[in-house]
């Protein structure tokens, strides 16, 4: 029997149709039905200028909108042969690593939502409140920030802003023990989390899984270790488990908030003097730049002309992540209640999924836009 | 007499569906954000079911994309009377930056079912929601209920 | 059965009862930061107009630049008018806003140094549909394919454009490819001002050649462009933009003077009504015929008017080639005969 769940449900945030293939209470397969987000950002981008450009960029996808906008930045800046200043990349980590924190906090909190418990709901998003505070306190926007330009970012900060953000970022931490230990130990949870949804290294390197989600499954790839600014300056640890399952995927994204919130204080701590914004040059060229999202590597394939943009490509993590959701971790689940949490841990983010990629016989892979192939 | 008592009990209880018709998740993330213990919707007697079967306002997020243009007005058919329908964030009401050559929008959402209170913003704050909702929702809904006699 | 204790015993301890009667939101949340961007503010007062802010703002629709109607007390003011529906808040418009105060305000005033322009060039391209002659040379030269045909009339798709030039050098035509400098568009009307008063000036200062001036006979003059350059590199202090636009409007400029000898004046007084906008005037304290040479149009009526051909209508023609002296050409008009001859 299909039970089809979507794409407007109480177990669901975003647009997608769930088509789950059960037998008995189990359920056995699932496939995804994209298709409801798609806008035709890349069209709308082509010929114009980066200055509108990156405001378009940061629309892709509305919970790791920074991401976003740093990689565009980045791909622009590495046509240019820009330098950016180094306050300016110090700022951008501690942006980056505040949005991974809601990112985090938020994917957990609609999995325990998704699980009904709705007491450490209500605590994980309690917390996240106060990483939005900093994030609106830094740019000026909680989720849109526009904090990045080509060359730097838009403002400076200093000691007036800091503090604040140390001080959030110390409630951040004092409730994530607590909340982490309640999850982590606590009996009725784990028995609907531990061994459930489980994916293997293989399955995940064969199912293209990135971020946490491979992680997670044993994967070591963060693309925070080969960044610049990361690999010169910062010390972090990559957060690796081995299970899969859904208890491990959790617990990765709750295990890396600590290493972000270090990564701040590391970056408040040894932010240089200096300018945050560069002027820059424009070059025509092409460049691929990949960067870690909180949901795991996003790309940005851009080609220029001049300043205009004229062709340009996003890879996001999410869709790599839904599918191999749906191909291995809902597998074998044992009821349908346990299968959309499963979806839940995945950390689904439909309107970042929405690029379309057609794969022709010859296994020659080309991106087209929604209107060509219909 | 029964309108009157209507009201009071219509105004008190007020449940949402968020329908993201094509959005970039932002506005969403920001209903998410309300149900937080800082903002805490459901002191106001707001609870956020996500079905449009027992909805008595749909929170439209997103631009109306190609699929949502039938479905749009399939859902809002679901919704028992009485109800009403809010654009939340400039997608349903203008389409945003989406609206421009090359995008797939539809926008706005006002052309497919009818729209009682728009927020603007992009996103609009959680406070600025809550505001809006709380302003408009329950005078809108019993105005509604009364219509339908 | 613990649970009813507890409530017996919250109820008894009244606690309830003023949580209850004090229930509301706490004010941080409805606070905003400092560095919030809301939509934003827009002080009409300082508006000049230029639209960069509509040039500059990624969401169509956002804002307009409109025009209050004119009053008698002067000419309507021009603003930006923000529509929050369409508004992403970015706060880009506030920081490509020229004005100084600002008209747009957005949040905390972002970094704004000249360098970080939006407009990538510049000058923008356009066609004059008047002088065009079709030959399509440019849109098949143009590299981005920025130029097409929409309704008979060769455009420029601004977007596309990339500002390289090759379009102006295929042109056949000479000024029906323009390549304009789009920003400070008060400052060239300046200039230009500044160029033909003193132009105009220095025909004028010429009084005794004008009037000994032949029927078909020629004035030249070599006018120095350093008497103004001074000037001009206040009003725009780019030399090969300033340079660039006083070639191009001296290149097209053409002057009417109008003279006469005051002594020759017979005072019949029959162009003081035929002047259109009155600026003719008999001065009886001092017995002259007097032109306020501020309102004149420079139509030529009065001279044609005038019985003893007393009145001399001149037309003078300016070249600049080499960037340094301003080649004048004067020379009197033949109106008269041809009236004649009809």
């Amino acid at each position: 029997m299909i039970v089809p769940i979507g794409p407007i449900h109480p177990a669901l945030k975003e647009p997608i149709r769930l088509k789950l293939q059960t037998e008995g209470e189990r359920v056995v397969k699932a496939e995804l039905e994209y298709g409801y987000v798609h806008r035709g950002i890349e069209k709308i981008m082509e010929g114009k200028t980066w200055q509108k450009a990156i405001y378009l960029s940061e629309r892709v996808c509305g919970i790791c909108s920074y991401e976003h906008t740093q990689t565009f930045a980045e791909t622009i800046e590495q046509i240019s042969d820009v330098d950016v200043p180094l306050r300016a990349q110090f700022l951008r980590v501690i942006t980056n690593e505040l949005d991974r924190i809601q990112s985090h906090l938020l994917g957990n909190s609609t999995f325990f939502k998704s699980m009904d418990h709705e007491t450490l709901f209500m605590r994980v998003l309690e917390m996240r409140e106060y990483a939005m505070d900093s994030i609106e306190l830094l740019t000026g926007n909680r989720v849109n920030m526009g904090w990045n330009v080509v060359g730097g970012v838009r403002m400076d900060a200093d000691e007036r802003h800091f503090e604040p953000i140390l001080k959030n970022l110390e409630i951040i931490e004092n409730e994530f023990e607590r909340t982490r230990a309640l999850f982590a130990e606590g009996p009725a949870l784990a028995l609907r989390c531990k061994g459930i949804g489980v994916m293997t290294k293989k399955e995940a390197i064969k199912g293209r899984a990135v971020g946490p989600i491979g992680r997670a499954s044993g994967i070591k790839e963060d693309y925070r270790v080969g960044h610049y600014t990361y690999d010169d300056h910062f010390d972090f640890k990559v957060i690796r488990r081995t299970e899969g399952d859904n208890y491990a995927r959790t617990l990765t994204r709750f295990d890396e908030i600590p290493e972000s919130i270090s990564l701040i204080r590391q970056a408040i701590e040894n932010i240089p003097e200096g300018e945050v914004r560069t002027p820059v040059d424009l070059k025509s060229g092409y460049a691929m730049r990949q960067n870690e999202a909180p949901r795991g590597e996003v790309t940005y394939m851009i080609e220029t002309n001049g300043p205009l943009i004229k062709n340009i490509s996003i890879r996001t993590p999410s869709i790599a992540n839904m599918d191999s959701c749906a191909k291995y971790m809902i597998r074998d689940v044992p009821t349908v209640a346990d299968a959309v949490a499963t979806y839940a841990t995945s950390d689904p983010c439909v309107a970042c999924a929405e690029r379309v990629a057609i794969t022709n016989e010859a296994g020659k892979t080309t991106i087209k836009y929604l209107d060509e192939v219909i | 007499m029964l309108d009157a008592i209507k009201d009071v009990v219509r105004k008190s209880s007020i449940h949402v569906c968020i329908v993201n018709c094509g959005g970039c998740n932002g506005c969403d993330v920001e209903c998410v954000a309300l149900l937080s213990p800082r903002y805490d919707l459901e002191q106001f007697g707001i609870y956020v079911h996500n079905n449009p079967r027992e909805a008595d306002v749909l929170l439209l997020t997103g631009a109306v994309t190609e699929q949502w243009k039938d479905n749009l007005k399939r859902i809002y058919d679901k919704a028992p009377e009485p109800k009403i329908a809010v654009a939340v964030g400039n997608c349903p009401i203008s389409g945003d930056v989406f609206a421009q050559e090359g995008g797939h929008v539809n926008a706005p959402a006002s052309n497919f079912i009818p729209v009682a209170a728009e927020i603007p913003g992009c996103p609009p704050r959680p406070n600025e929601i809550l505001e809006a909702i709380l302003a408009v929702g329950p005078q809108a809904i019993a105005d509604r209920g009364r219509e339908q006699k | 059965m613990a649970s009813l204790m507890w409530y017996i015993y919250d109820f008894a301890r009244k606690a309830w009862a003023d949580t209850f009667l004090n229930a509301k939101n706490e004010p941080e949340i409805s606070q905003k930061p400092e560095r919030f961007r809301d939509f934003p503010k827009v002080n009409k007062e300082y508006c000049i107009g230029c639209g960069a802010c509509t040039v500059s703002c990624p969401s169509p629709n956002a804002i307009k630049l409109v025009r209050d109607e004119d009053t008698e007390e002067g000419e309507g003011s021009t603003y930006p008018v923000i529509t929050p529906g369409s508004c992403i808040r970015c706060g880009f418009c506030a920081e490509v806003c020229p004005t100084e105060p600002k008209t747009l305000e957005c949040g905390l005033n972002h970094l704004i140094l000249p360098e970080f322009n939006i407009i990538p060039s510049k000058r923008q391209y356009l066609v004059d549909d008047y002088l065009c002659i079709k030959c399509k040379k440019c849109m098949k030269k143009c590299p981005v394919d920025a130029i097409s045909e929409i309704d008979g009339k060769l455009v420029v798709d601004q977007l596309k454009c990339i500002s390289c030039g090759e379009c102006i050098e295929v042109c056949p035509v000479n000024g029906a490819m323009k390549a304009v400098f789009v920003e400070n568009l008060q400052d060239q009307k300046d200039l230009i001002l500044l160029c033909v008063n003193y132009l105009e000036d220095y025909i004028n200062s010429k009084e005794e050649d004008l009037r000994s001036l032949e029927k078909n006979g020629l004035l030249q003059y070599d006018v120095p462009l350093s008497e103004i350059w001074d000037e001009a590199l206040k009003i725009i202090p780019d030399e090969e933009i300033a340079l660039e636009i006083i070639t191009n409007a001296v290149n097209r400029l053409k002057i009417r003077v109008i003279d006469w000898d005051g002594e020759n004046c017979k005072k019949c007084q029959l162009c003081i009504p035929d002047c259109p906008t009155g600026c003719i005037s008999f001065d009886e304290e001092k017995d002259t015929i007097v032109r306020e040479k501020d309102r004149c149009l420079r139509c030529s009526i009065c001279y044609q008017t005038c019985p003893f051909s007393v009145i001399k209508y001149f037309i003078a023609k300016f070249s600049l080639d080499d960037g340094k002296n301003i080649h004048t050409t004067v020379k009197a008009s033949n109106l008269n005969e041809d009236l004649f001859m009809e």
